[in-house]
């Protein structure tokens, strides 16, 4: 991924390390050249007051022949040769010159800068030799690249530093924008206000909104779907139902009539049952889960509410159904948990064969949670199938009626409460044992 | 009993009007909300039965017109559509009740009396099965043997009669029939009920433990 920050750095520290050095080597130019050219001025004055000695004194100045160290702690030769190079007088480490002028040259392994001088001696042309040791010129030349050195530092230093800040600076729009955004519900479908946004984010958050007005208008439509859906469903199994009830009691004396009206009812209840399962599956999707709608709630209500519409299912297969029902307060949506107990509550009475036992309990756990726990004393589920059972359309047991989709939504809506699912197995006999714990 | 059925759907409103027919119920049936307005004005029921989805004025609408008119009678409201915020509006709207459609029928007719129960003249007379309680002259009947009841089983058998069809919990046992405080416990309840079904014997309900929670009453044995 790139990085609009990383690119503006790189395009603007870059570039300006690159000037700065430039910068750097035409100071160091400009500071070096003028300190050389006074230093070479002083040795050639040096040599020339050097030859005008010798020519009033004769070779006594360069009697010596060696050095003398001034008091900057420089060592300076000096030497006459004649025009074919002889030495005359003076030191024997000067190399032969070779002409007027300056240059560079290394005496007994030391650096040195060298001024040579014409005269005449003794009616024929010679040249007097003057070299001196380069200290006080390193000296110099190290001064300035170590000005140099610290000043560019430093500037660059701060430059970057600015560089860094502007762009940080620049960027914070897009800090700001991204906060807006995380700060959003999952359901918050309403357009951004770009008031008070830079100018330049105005067609990002148009683009933005412009996404978010077709999202919204999707979840709108899927809304109206699933009420049509469940509308035009419900209505008619409703309205079959009761026909068929009617019928089925119209004709309780006729044996096959009744048997063919209670297949009739049974695949009824099926299809109801798939119906109400498919939707809730649906709202249990987590992209439909709305913070907004969490409210203090207690499991023991919730759960005293479903229990009217699992009596008959109960009854029916003689089931002992009973309940333990502490105080059990959670955050939570309303109807999903109404949803979650009933799928629970329906799966154990589905597969507990008939004059088995459940038994619903929920409380306080010791943790600060609450839980909601749905025991049965069916055949249970082997440790190895128990990851299974709660994906969808997943049924275990082929004979017993199931839509292998009550655990899913369990399993669904505990996730988006946070809740941990388990299965497990009573303490003594066989059974089942769901065990919802809320934080 | 006079209930009004609002419901666009055919077959629906055919099957209910029948249902509740069988349930001793005088059924007048509307098709849209426009209709049920109109009746509820005109021949007010006791108890008014109100899909939402209907078409010309919707069911919420209905309510909130009845309510805007000072009618206090009792609405169920019948949704098809689960979305949460129907089943809450509708309470907000000033409807009594709600079902989410396909419903048990003894739910439904249950719901339905109860909500009457409200509405009706105090009514001292209240039969299931073979047994009639009647509260003016406190005299119970199971057939035509005479029951005798103390006055807690009396009062128990009272508040189980009334919400015949629906759950009630022990607590809710104790709070209609010693409402003030008095000092009766679940356990209590318990024993009172063990003795109740010894003594309607015979008389066509089917008294039902939930077990932990409490007990429903039914017609059949």
């Amino acid at each position: 991924m790139s990085s609009i920050r990383l690119r503006l750095l790189k395009w603007l520290v870059g570039p300006i390390l690159a000037f700065n050095l430039g910068a750097a080597a035409l100071t160091y130019l400009l500071a070096w050249t003028p300190a050389q050219l006074a230093f070479d001025e002083s040795l050639r004055a040096a040599a020339g007051a050097l030859a005008g000695r010798v020519r009033a004194e004769g070779l006594a100045p360069l009697a010596d022949g060696r050095q003398a160290v001034d008091g900057a702690g420089e060592a300076s030769w000096a030497a006459l040769h004649d025009a074919r190079g002889r030495l005359l007088a003076g030191s024997t480490a000067l190399p032969r010159p070779a002409g007027p002028g300056l240059r560079d040259a290394a005496l007994h392994g030391a650096p040195v800068r060298i001024a040579v001088v014409a005269l005449d001696w003794q009616g024929a042309p010679a040249s007097i030799s003057v070299a001196r040791t380069v200290r006080a010129r390193q000296q110099v030349r190290s001064a300035i690249v170590r000005s140099l050195v610290l000043l560019e530092g430093v500037f660059s230093l701060a430059l970057v530093g600015l560089v860094w800040f502007s762009v940080g600076n620049g960027l914070a729009p897009l800090a700001r924008l991204r906060k807006r955004l995380d700060a959003r519900g999952s359901a918050d479908l309403a357009p951004l206000d770009a008031a008070g946004m830079a100018r330049e984010l105005a067609p990002v958050v148009d683009a933005f909104n412009a996404l978010l007005g077709r999202i919204e208008a999707g979840a709108r439509a899927q809304d109206e779907f699933r009420a049509n859906v469940a509308h035009q469903l419900r209505t008619p199994l409703a309205g079959l139902k009761l026909q068929l009830e009617w019928l089925a009691a119209r004709h309780a004396g006729d044996p096959e009539s009744a048997r063919s009206l209670g297949l009739m009812l049974q695949a009824n209840e099926r299809m109801i049952r798939q119906t109400n399962q498919l939707l809730s599956l649906e709202r249990a999707e987590p992209n439909r889960f709305a913070r907004s709608r969490l409210q203090p709630l207690d499991l023991a209500g919730l759960v005293a509410e479903s229990i009217q519409h699992v009596v008959e299912q109960a009854a029916a297969k003689e089931i002992d159904l009973g309940f333990e029902l502490d105080a059990a307060p959670l955050q939570g949506d309303r109807f999903m948990l109404r949803d979650l107990v009933d799928n629970l509550v329906d799966n154990a009475l589905r597969y507990t064969p008939a004059g088995g036992r459940v038994t619903v309990s929920c409380g306080a756990s010791p943790d600060g949670g609450s839980f909601l726990r749905v025991e049965d004393n069916g055949p249970g589920i082997p440790p190895q199938q128990r990851r299974q059972v709660f994906e969808r359309f997943v049924r275990l047991d082929q004979q017993s009626v199931g839509s292998g989709l009550g655990l899913a939504i369990v399993r669904d809506i505990a996730n988006l409460h946070g809740a941990e699912l388990r299965l497990g197995e009573p303490e003594r006999g066989s059974g089942a044992v769901f065990t919802v714990a809320f934080p | 009993m006079h209930i009004l059925l609002v419901e666009d759907d055919a077959v629906l409103a055919d099957g209910l009007t029948r249902t509740l027919q069988a349930q001793g119920m005088q059924v007048e049936v509307a098709r849209d909300g426009l209709q049920a307005d109109a009746l509820l004005q005109r021949n007010p029921p006791l108890v008014a039965v109100l899909d939402i989805g209907l078409p010309g004025i919707d069911g919420f609408e209905v309510v909130r017109r009845l309510r805007a008119r000072g009618d206090a009678t009792p609405v169920l409201l019948l949704t098809a559509r689960d979305a949460v915020e129907d089943r809450v509006r509708g309470l907000e709207t000033g409807a009594d009740d709600y079902l989410v459609k396909p419903f048990a029928t003894p739910e439904l007719v249950a719901r339905i009396r109860a909500l009457a129960r409200r509405n009706a003249p105090r009514s001292t007379l209240l039969a299931l099965g073979n047994i009639v309680l009647d509260s003016g002259a406190r005299r119970a009947r199971v057939g035509e043997r005479a029951l005798e009841l103390s006055v807690r089983e009396w009062a128990v058998l009272e508040y189980l009669l009334q919400h015949a069809g629906r759950v009630v919990s022990k607590q809710q046992i104790v709070d209609a029939i010693a409402p003030w405080g008095e000092d009766l416990t679940l356990n209590a309840v318990e024993v009172y009920v063990s003795r109740l079904r010894l003594k309607l014997d015979g008389a066509g309900v089917s008294l039902r433990t939930i077990r932990g929670f409490g007990y429903l009453l039914e017609a059949g044995a």
